[in-house]
């Protein structure tokens, strides 16, 4: 799917975006597309260029070089006309402390052609009883859905959300997930950055890691990993009597590894491995504890690309 | 125009709603207006604590003392010389005013026998000047008697206002008893026409000027925090029009500048008497263009300063400069020449000085139309460098 020429219809498509300040290089000839209908994931390290490039995308930040179209349109030239039908979030955007939600949304509702109506976004959000709160009063999740809202009210065909969930606890993360999935039902496209694995497994379809400006590999999920990680681990706990030289030469296993206790064993074959594993275990009479299958994850693809972990 | 509409009305919601904010731009000025027309009102009685020495001890100098009592701002109290000095040195007294002994001997003598009083006419004795009775300040012909009133230079003014209330009063027993009417008296009356120019006349433009300009300055401050908030910005995403924006908020800063007018405006008029003579369309076109051109220079500010503290410190020091040296408190003929060409410079200047010729017919500084165009000059050498050098985010 990756590397596959762009369909034409692609929502976002980028070639080798540039972006500067100064000295430092923020965004260092990045290309990707976002497909109709599909939820992408721009997944690095904060100071990545992933909020560059998401801005430059939304128009209100100028690229220095490189090709951009969103949704068939030149940010530079026709800025106003992708913002008429794009929904963008920022980061940070504690607007208007003093305006209720309602208030707020209609707003934002007024300043374009064409928008939904407030009950429809107070429900989508979850916002009903919120609605003649000021937003200054809202919990960091509340404010954080309302952001969204703002960003949905004129019912967009693209949806950019950079770092939606940041600083929600884990019930207020799950529930703007839901919020995502359900604009994904509705057909929309969204285009999110996240420092967060989990959101990028769970939520997008493809997702591209940045790191220092530049797209370092870019798929989905399952294309990432298994491009450098062949093997999976099959774990288990210790089995008293089962030696490294044995399991070495169990069907599959290309290394052995002990942690915290576990067997570790990286194999090509998962389904053999196991069978080997549980007749050496029948065998000394020990059945193993917690066996399980592991892939590697994003995080063991992100150490890989770059040699650090994701963290900020 | 429905979402710049949209747009005002909510910034003026959030105005309201932020209590602080309220109260600092509306109530501000008011107390400015109460403070200084209570302090500079002219129709106030200013009250002075005069200590009376009578060292002649004759119903004569008890009729001076009522009539001094009469005039209602001086409080008198009865002491002794060296006492009375003692208590104007440490400021119980304002001033002191003593009675030489031998006035009601002078004064029968000039008049028809007893001094009768101000006010009270004696018969005519005929005299040049001669037996003349009490004598003010000082320049009086032969033989006459001084009263001596003692008073505090360091206070200017008072010092002054007592001369003159003594001065008055001595004119007017001299006049009795000579016996003769006045030939000549003076008659004050305001060039404006009205009946009553008070102090505050003068400062109620001033203080309305002065409220324009912090209303305008202080714009910077929401705006550099609307900017450091991401507002701008995420405003910035929408096809909202970046004019909208602007023009929201400085349709916001003329309805203030509108309600300020009328408040200060109000409380001029029923609290202190001030008399608006000037015509009430060209006041509000001045109090539009002042707006406009001091929002203009709170836009150059935030095009300058990128936090909130910043903004707050630059904003801070501009009002203060322009409060201080701009003549509308202190008539500028009066400054010293080094701040007399700092104040030429001051849009303030020119604002306070067009409000007070139009409000009240203050005398101008400068003709209408060339502070008006001083005025239009800084609003558009603002809106020049806003629009060359204010960021967005």
């Amino acid at each position: 799917m990756s590397g596959s020429p762009a369909p034409t219809d692609a929502v976002v498509a980028c070639r080798d975006l540039r972006k500067r300040y100064g000295t430092l290089e923020a965004v260092a000839g990045v290309s990707f597309e976002v497909h109709p209908g599909e939820v992408f994931g721009l997944l690095g390290p904060n100071g990545a260029g992933k909020t560059t490039t998401i801005e430059i995308l939304e128009g209100i930040r100028e690229s220095d070089g490189g090709e951009v179209r969103v949704l068939g349109l030149d940010p530079r030239r026709e800025a106003r006309q992708i913002k008429a039908r794009i929904g963008v979030q920022l980061q940070t955007a504690s607007l208007y402390p003093y305006l209720t939600v309602g208030e707020l949304i209609d707003l934002f509702g007024m300043f374009f052609p064409r928008r939904l109506p407030l009950q429809r976004m107070l429900d989508a959000l979850e916002l009903n009883d919120k609605r003649d709160a000021q937003t200054r009063t809202l919990s960091g999740g509340q404010q954080q859905r309302l952001s969204v809202a703002l960003a949905l009210v004129n019912d967009p065909e693209l949806v950019f959300l950079d770092e939606p969930t940041t600083g929600l606890d884990p019930a207020a993360r799950r529930s703007l997930w839901d919020v995502i999935r359900d604009l994904r039902a509705q057909g929309k496209s969204v285009l999110l950055t996240t420092h967060y694995m989990e959101e990028a497994e769970v939520l997008c379809d493809r997702l591209a890691i940045m790191d220092h400006g530049q797209l370092l590999e870019l798929g989905t999920v399952d294309e990432l990993v298994s491009r450098r990680f062949h093997e999976r681990a099959v774990h288990f706990s210790d089995i008293a009597g089962l030696e490294d030289p044995q399991m070495r030469g169990f069907p599959g296993v290309k290394r052995v590894a002990h942690e915290d206790g576990e067997v570790l064993l990286y194999t090509a074959d998962v389904p053999a491995t196991i069978g080997a594993v549980l007749a050496a275990a029948d065998a000394l009479a020990a059945p193993p504890h917690d066996l399980s299958v592991r892939r590697a994850s994003l995080e063991d693809v992100f150490l890989d690309l770059t040699g650090h972990a994701l963290r900020d | 125009m429905d979402a710049l509409l949209a747009l005002t009305v909510a910034n003026m919601k959030s105005f309201v709603r932020d209590r602080a904010a309220l109260f600092w731009t509306m109530a501000f000025p008011v107390i400015f207006v109460v403070l200084f027309g209570t302090l500079f009102g002219g129709g106030g009685t200013a009250d002075y604590r005069v200590g009376w020495v009578d060292l002649d001890h004759t119903p004569a100098s008890e009729q001076l003392e009522q009539a001094f009592s009469r005039l209602g701002v001086l409080t008198l109290t009865t002491t002794d010389q060296a006492g009375g000095l003692a208590s104007a040195r440490t400021g119980k007294l304002d001033a002191v005013i003593v009675v030489p002994a031998g006035y009601g001997a002078a004064a029968a003598a000039a008049g028809t026998g007893v001094a009768r009083g101000v006010g009270s006419g004696g018969a005519a004795a005929g005299l040049g000047g001669s037996g003349g009775g009490a004598a003010g300040g000082g320049a009086r012909p032969v033989a006459a008697l001084a009263l001596t009133l003692y008073t505090d230079l360091s206070h200017t003014t008072d010092a002054q206002t007592l001369e003159q209330i003594v001065s008055g009063v001595t004119t007017g027993v001299n006049q009795a008893l000579s016996g003769r009417p006045p030939l000549l008296s003076v008659q004050t009356r305001p060039i404006q026409g009205t009946a009553a120019v008070t102090g505050a006349t003068y400062y109620v433009p001033s203080i309305l000027a002065m409220a324009l300009m912090q209303l305008g300055v202080f714009a910077a401050i929401p705006l550099v925090q609307q900017r450091e908030k991401l507002i701008l910005k995420r405003i910035g995403a929408t096809p909202l029009p970046r004019w909208t924006l602007v023009g929201s908020n400085v349709l916001l800063r003329l309805v203030i500048a509108a309600g300020q007018t009328i408040i200060i405006l109000a409380i001029g008029i029923v609290g202190f008497k001030v008399q608006v003579t000037g015509s009430w369309v060209l006041i509000a076109g001045i109090v539009a263009l002042g707006a406009l051109m001091f929002t203009s220079l709170g836009y150059v500010i935030a095009s300058f300063t990128r936090t909130e503290e910043a903004a707050n410190g630059v904003t801070q020091v501009v009002q203060v400069l322009m409060m201080f040296l701009s003549g509308i408190f202190f008539p500028i003929d009066l400054m010293p020449d080094w701040m007399k060409s700092v104040a030429t410079l001051l849009p303030l200047t020119y604002l306070g000085d067009a409000l007070r010729q139009t409000m009240v017919g203050g005398s101008p500084f400068v003709p209408l139309t060339v502070g008006l165009a001083i005025l239009s000059g800084w609003l558009v050498v603002c809106l020049g460098i806003s629009a060359r050098y204010f960021r967005w985010q």
